[in-house]
């Protein structure tokens, strides 16, 4: 920590702009990739881009890396919890079989098609 | 117990850049300025953790409609004003990088600086929030609006309310975080005109800096998910 503390002492703003043109670039490469309809590579592609481009902000911009050790486990704690909620929604809601809009659920524009049930259930339920 | 005070002693002796801190700014149930500064830097990063897991129940349920309306978020998403959108990330990102230039200044007694760059993060602030409340706009125009107010023509898949529903919650928490963001960095400005700020206690801009880098985090995931997918 106190190595952070003595290299901000004759640190240049070099690294932030470096920082910001990358980001631009980046910016640049969701847009172009986001597009370009690259079907189910599209949110992995976009996603990568994303992580990369907000570490740099909280690493870099934040000067995460001069931070204590209990400031880095507050920041790595909050992330796994993140991770934990998306993983596992997303993996209880991607594993199941496709699910139907009830009818007149406040959803959609128009009541979704009476196919679109389930076989037990009957549209004026 | 001798243990941490030697500790501290050692955390005082070894942070230069804490030297000559007015007394009076120093807290005292704090030992050092180093401490102290050490302990206001932990109090808003957990803030920034609660912040981040508010955003993150929101993704959350993003993530369990598109799952059930990938259609309707599809055709929804194309349906935005996606150079705005990308104008305003351009907007966010280099408002962002002159937060940091503004702290690097602080650190380095450079407060002239550091004030026109705080000025100039708040005129893209303010920039941000003028391109949205346009496209914000052209969504009333439409009546692509939340929940059962949803009644576009331009869209008419069933879920589209709902992406419509995602998208102003988001956008709209999203949009009261550069409101606040912008009255914390005001905030910082006027210290910084005032002198508070020196390369010996810049506590205030590094902190207001941080919350201004979540906004610009947060931003970072919504436009992809939101105009790109």
């Amino acid at each position: 920590m106190a190595s952070g503390y003595e290299h901000a002492e004759h640190h240049s703003a070099i690294p932030y702009v470096v920082v910001w043109v990358i980001l631009l670039a980046c910016t640049a490469l969701t847009y172009l990739t986001g597009t370009a309809h690259l079907g189910k590579w599209a949110l992995p592609v976009a996603m990568t881009i994303a992580v990369f481009k907000s570490s740099l902000v909280a690493i870099i911009f934040t000067h995460l890396r001069e931070s204590g050790c209990a400031t880095r486990l507050v920041f790595v704690t909050a992330l796994v919890f993140v991770a934990l909620l998306i993983f596992f929604t997303v993996a209880d809601v991607a594993t199941r079989f496709s699910l139907s809009t009830p009818a007149g659920a406040p959803f959609g524009t128009e009541r979704s098609q009476p196919e679109g049930l389930l076989e037990h259930e009957t549209p004026d339920e | 117990m001798s243990r941490r005070g030697s500790s501290v002693a050692h955390e005082a002796e070894a942070t230069p850049g804490f030297e000559g801190v007015p007394p009076e700014l120093i807290g005292h149930h704090f030992s050092s300025a180093a401490r102290q500064n050490e302990a206001m830097r932990l109090g808003m990063w957990l803030f920034l953790a609660t912040e981040v897991l508010l955003f993150a129940g929101l993704f959350c349920g993003y993530a369990v409609y598109r799952f059930q309306f990938p259609l309707a978020f599809e055709e929804c998403s194309r349906h935005l004003n996606i150079p705005l959108g990308t104008l305003n990330t351009v907007v966010l990102i280099t408002s962002s990088f002159t937060v940091a230039l503004a702290i690097h200044f602080a650190r380095t007694d450079r407060r002239r600086a550091s004030a026109i760059c705080l000025a100039i993060t708040l005129l893209f602030a303010l920039a941000f929030l003028g391109i949205k409340s346009v496209e914000y706009l052209e969504h009333f125009k439409e009546h692509a609006l939340p929940g059962k107010y949803y009644s576009s023509e331009e869209v008419k898949v069933p879920g589209a309310a709902m992406f419509y529903t995602l998208y102003f919650l988001m956008t709209g928490l999203h949009g009261f975080h550069v409101v606040a963001g912008m009255s914390v960095l005001s905030y910082i400005l006027f210290r910084t005109l005032q002198g508070r700020y020196s390369s010996a206690y810049y506590t205030g801009v590094e902190l207001g800096g941080l919350y201004w880098h979540l906004v610009d985090l947060v931003w970072i995931f919504l436009y992809p998910l939101l105009y790109l997918i």
